[in-house]
């Protein structure tokens, strides 16, 4: 079967035909890994594009994720065995903060990149960020705040993992509305992008 | 110097000002806000008024919508304008469906209620002897002006202008009760109490208190209110707030409505800007609140506008043809909230809109010019996913299925026009609820009453709010789960 029928279906968010021709693909004997990067990733790529060219919006991501999601289901026990993904990266929205919508999207576009992201969820300790990295090997600690006041604490985090001797081990973005390049700069975190699909490109490139 | 006229009902007035200067800005700081959901965009329509002389040609929003809209109309010298009479201009919305009867009244002669909404304010006099209605008032909170929604004015607030927000929203009640009194040929003197309800941002600023603990997390209100206090030389009750995003307007509205005094599960929902949802189950009530933004307002719509004659407020099928209904049978200038949300569900079922909100055309007509843009039903999915997924988390928190819900009652302005099929059809409530709706129009203004009449009714709310439990959807799995689900549109 075409493979690139799936990622069609995924665009439109149509998750019970991608659900369905994904088992399709697996019955077929299609390798798993090949579904994936073929089908799903491919599908994701085109969404997270045209997000970041602002040809669609939020509803239509989160509808595209959801189907995604449901066809990574059918695949995970089959991809077990042998790892696909070509870094790990751990994200949350940090202390004091709650705005997660913003966050979830990345989470969404890093995982359509192939990437193993750690959900560490919102109000996250600056600790719980580094120690997470540190136990699960992250290359990448991704930091997100969407008010003035909890901003701050992106750089008590670029200052934990300094003084947990990780600093050159892992690279740390950040983003979030309030956040900026000069921020990011200010604070010594490696990369502030503007949008989830950006973010995702560039978690993509270091990781490579 | 030049003069800008201005005419409001019966009242005259002159406002002069140097050089040229909009309209909106002259007519707010002359003492007339009008409400700007759209944020003076020139889209929402809401500040549509009559005005003529020295001033700008119509741009290009302002023919689109065929009216000249006071946010968008500079004055260049002098001129003379009309404003709507704020009543049916904003359709704010005092009616209860509820009775309310005397039993044992905070005072004697006459009282007050009051309900202060982020964008309109409402009041009633009642006769506490008799439990009448004398006489009724809304207008627009001025406190608008400064900013349209709670961040804004609480963020206002924190640099530097709370004492002005709090002497805005004094005048204009101060106001009011002159004009109730007015209207209704009683002295001031003869109300002995007033009962004042509101969100719990707007408590605040009444009061004057720093509204700091309410700007960030983790949002624990430092007061509460349900107090007795002195209010510009009256004897006033300010009724609970339940927590920071759920306040006294929720709890009198919930009083109102009665559900607490039955053994069975009932849900009430306040669809606005924010949607406040609360459920009843086994002595507990669980509370939320969720953002839904200003779709259902008509702001961030291509076409949308406020309830002005010639928005469309109607939208039905009729032998498989999309058939319209405008306010005042006008020409079609626009789509209003209810419109909106009708229009959606026509074309779910057409084929037009298909369960994921994908739309095949450039753009899918209505009447005259005035068209539904596919990216309107983007931010049509996010305001209603929002409100049904706040529904829906509260229920699998309190253990509850639809099967059990006896009554949903829907409250506040914006309930009170919904088309209950139509918001079932696109998922905005339960479909398996449309059936148990029960419109309580304005609960918040019902309960403030009911409060006035009846001693006992100050302690019912003060139960309502012991026995609330909130429920945090911020940063919340469960509701961001659920939020991605009812992005779609039921399959029709």
């Amino acid at each position: 079967m075409d493979l690139q029928e799936i990622s069609v279906q995924l665009q439109a968010g149509k998750a019970k035909i991608v659900k369905e021709l994904v088992q399709k693909a697996i019955d077929e004997g299609i390798p798993a890994e090949k579904i994936l990067k073929e089908g799903l990733l491919s599908g994701m790529d085109v969404v997270g594009e045209k997000f970041k060219n602002n040809e669609i919006f939020v509803p239509e991501v989160l509808i595209a994720a959801r189907a995604m999601n449901q066809g990574t289901a059918l695949l995970k026990p089959l991809l077990v065995q042998n790892s696909t993904t070509s870094g790990k990266v751990c994200i949350g929205t940090v202390k004091g903060d709650l705005h997660d919508i913003g966050k979830n999207l990345c989470k969404m576009m890093m995982e359509g990149k192939g990437l193993e992201v750690i959900d560490l969820g919102s109000d996250v300790e600056p600790e719980t960020f580094v120690k997470t990295a540190q136990e699960q090997g992250c290359q990448i600690i991704c930091l997100s705040a969407l008010l003035t006041t909890t901003m701050g604490v992106m750089a008590d985090v670029v200052k934990a993992a300094e003084a947990a001797g990780i600093r050159d081990k892992v690279k740390i973005m950040i983003g979030g509305a309030p956040v900026t390049d000069a921020y990011c700069e200010q604070i010594g975190a490696d990369a502030y992008t503007p949008d989830a699909a950006s973010a995702a490109e560039k978690a993509a490139e270091f990781c490579a | 110097m030049s003069d800008l006229t201005i005419l409001s009902g019966n009242k005259k007035s002159v406002y002069h000002f140097e050089g040229s200067m909009n309209l909106a800005k002259a007519l707010s700081d002359a003492g007339y806000p009008l409400v700007q959901p759209c944020g003076g965009r020139g889209v929402c329509g809401k500040c549509a008024v009559e005005v003529s002389g020295c001033i700008s040609e119509p741009d290009i929003q302002e023919q689109k919508l065929g009216v000249r809209l006071a946010c968008r109309t500079v004055l260049f010298g002098d001129a003379a304008v009309v404003l709507p009479n704020s009543g049916d201009m904003q359709q704010i919305e005092t009616g209860g469906s509820v009775k309310t009867e005397t039993v044992d009244p905070l005072g004697s002669g006459f009282g007050v209620a009051i309900d202060i909404g982020t964008t309109t304010v409402a009041a009633k006099l009642l006769n506490l002897a008799s439990g009448r209605e004398i006489s009724s008032a809304a207008r627009i909170n001025p406190q608008t002006s400064v900013a349209s929604d709670v961040m804004g004015r609480i963020g206002a607030a924190l640099s530097g202008e709370l004492e002005s927000l709090k002497k805005l929203i004094a005048d204009a009640l101060s106001e009011m009760l002159a004009e109730l009194c007015a209207g209704a040929g009683i002295r001031q003197e003869e109300i002995s109490c007033l009962v004042v309800t509101g969100n719990t941002t707007m408590l605040y600023l009444l009061t004057g208190k720093n509204p700091e603990a309410l700007s960030h997390f983790p949002f624990e209100a430092d007061c509460l209110f349900g107090y007795e206090t002195d209010f510009l030389g009256y004897r006033t009750y300010l009724p609970a707030c339940m927590n920071a995003f759920v306040g006294a307007d929720i709890t009198c509205a919930v009083l109102a409505s009665g559900m607490t005094n039955r053994a069975e599960t009932s849900l009430l929902c306040d669809i606005g800007t924010n949607g406040e949802i609360a459920l009843w189950k086994d002595g507990t009530l669980y509370v939320t609140s969720t953002a839904a933004g200003p779709a259902f307002e008509g702001a961030g719509i291509s076409c949308g506008c406020g309830s002005i004659p010639g928005a469309i407020d109607r939208v039905s099928l009729e032998d498989g043809m999309v058939t319209v209904h405008t306010i005042g049978d006008a020409p079609a200038v626009g789509l209003c909230g209810s419109g909106l949300i009708d229009t959606i569900a026509c074309f779910l079922k057409t084929g037009g809109i298909d369960e994921t909100g994908a739309v095949d055309e450039d753009f899918l007509p209505l009447s005259n010019g005035v068209v539904l843009m596919p990216k309107d039903v983007r931010s049509v999915q996010l305001a209603k996913a929002a409100i049904a997924a706040g529904i829906i988390t509260l229920m699998e928190n309190a253990g509850v299925q639809t099967e059990e819900i006896s009554t949903l009652y829907i409250a506040g302005g914006f309930g009170s026009h919904l088309n209950v099929e139509s918001a079932a059809a696109i998922g905005l409530i339960p479909e398996a609820l449309s059936d148990r709706v029960s419109v309580i129009g304005n609960g918040a203004l019902t309960g403030a009453e009911q409060m006035l009449l009846n001693k006992g009714m100050i302690q019912d709310g003060e139960r309502i709010v012991q026995l609330s439990r909130h429920i945090n959807l911020g940063g919340n799995p469960q509701f961001n789960n659920n939020y991605m689900e009812q992005m779609l549109f039921p399959e029709q």
